[in-house]
């Protein structure tokens, strides 16, 4: 779901990974800005609703790194009399079209139902974004509850200091709970293959 | 500091995928052999950790910014082949579930970063040892980050050779070597530094829980 338009995917989250990997590469093998432009109008076209939404979170991801590039190789080739205002157009529609496509995968492909059949895989990811979410939470309720207690502003040294205590804290109850869940999963027989 | 998606070209990223493919099996059985109870939910929070690492922006001179990466942390304390093991997944992860990075760039990425990187940090952490633990650390991750930054920086800087158009209109990214080794190296010396002293923090409150396992 993006900016509030749920998506339906079509077909099997697995296909729709392959299919993902195997664009990207020919968008790399291509040189042809009309075609790289055909590109885009095929995933905007067919990306169905919430396309408003995946062309602005495309567009959000590689604006600051198209417009660095871009800008920096007018300077350059401003100053050496020959701009290649057909290298800078190839390039945005690439990178651009590489984002869409990236966009479109992650709002419509479930990567967990895509990992069906690699058990292995399907756990990492699963115990890398538990952790994920477990540290992000840890943080923002540790960072809470010293703001709560702290009535004026602390110096930088103060902000350091605390936020390494945090961070360290953090730390140890994030281990503390995935010995647990690991505990927990072992019985389960989770972690028998 | 990776690279993301779009900038490098097929003859990069398909000889690096080549690289790439038999060191991730060998990292993949090593950490299978080692993998435990005890070591598998500290590996999982670490890994975990080296992800949201490489979200904290640091800032830099000029209204810039920068962000960590983590893989020293992970060499110093799980040793180099499951740090480049679980980087692969840091990186896979912001890949095809936050969109950051990119897929093709991901092989090169994770051997400049992961391998590199891990391999650079145990190794100056060794062999720097005499000077004492915390000189040690921090200059080992300091110069992972500069190492992983000066290869970034010449394969970046290599694409304008590699792939250009009959003209020699570049296809990938446009600049060479005298650009990217500045652009890369200077802010990466600052982000190193922030780095190091941020991995010290962590080593040391590991050292003292006795979560070490660098045996590689």
């Amino acid at each position: 779901m993006v900016g509030g338009a749920r998506v339906r995917p079509k077909g099997s989250p697995r296909a729709g990974l392959f299919a993902w990997l195997a664009a990207v590469v020919v968008a790399t093998l291509v040189h042809e800005p009309a075609w790289l432009a055909a590109g885009c109008a095929v995933v905007v076209l067919f990306s169905g609703g919430g396309r408003v939404a995946l062309l602005l979170r495309s567009l959000r991801a590689v604006l600051p790194i198209l417009l660095l590039i871009s800008i920096g190789y007018l300077l350059m080739s401003w100053l050496t009399g020959d701009p290649a205002w057909g290298f800078l157009l190839l390039l945005n529609l690439r990178v651009f079209l590489l984002a869409l496509l990236t966009s479109w995968m992650l709002r419509d492909v479930r990567i967990e139902l895509a990992l069906q059949g690699w058990p292995r895989a399907q756990r990492w990811l699963s115990i890398l974004r538990v952790q994920v979410a477990t540290l992000r939470r840890l943080a923002g309720e540790y960072r809470d509850a010293v703001k709560s207690r702290s009535t004026i502003a602390p110096t930088l040294r103060q902000r350091y200091r605390a936020g390494g205590a945090l961070g360290l804290a953090v730390l140890d109850k994030a281990v503390y709970n995935a010995e647990a869940v690991t505990q927990g999963m072992r019985s389960r027989g989770a972690l028998d293959d | 500091m990776h690279i993301p998606d779009g900038l490098i070209s097929p003859q990069t990223y398909l000889p690096a995928l080549a690289l790439a493919a038999p060191l991730w099996l060998v990292a993949g059985r090593r950490l299978r052999d080692r993998l435990g109870d005890e070591m598998l939910p500290r590996l999982a929070v670490f890994t975990a950790l080296a992800f949201l690492l490489s979200t904290v922006m640091l800032p830099l001179p000029g209204g810039t910014s920068g962000h960590a990466v983590g893989v020293s942390l992970l060499a110093l304390v799980f040793g180099p082949w499951t740090a480049f093991m679980a980087y692969s997944l840091v990186l896979l992860l912001q890949a095809v579930v936050v969109g950051a990075g990119g897929i093709t760039a991901l092989p090169v990425n994770a051997l400049a970063i992961g391998f590199v990187g891990a391999w650079t940090a145990v190794a100056l952490y060794r062999g720097l040892g005499f000077l004492g633990e915390t000189p040690a650390v921090l200059l080992a991750v300091w110069g992972s980050v500069m190492t992983s930054a000066l290869i970034l920086a010449l394969v970046l800087g290599m694409q304008p050779w590699l792939a250009h158009a009959p003209d020699g209109t570049p296809r990938f990214f446009p600049f060479g070597p005298a650009v990217t080794l500045p652009a890369l190296l200077i802010p990466h010396a600052l982000i190193g530094a922030g780095e190091a002293a941020l991995t010290l923090l962590i080593f040391r409150h590991a050292r003292r829980r006795r979560w070490l396992a660098v045996r590689g």
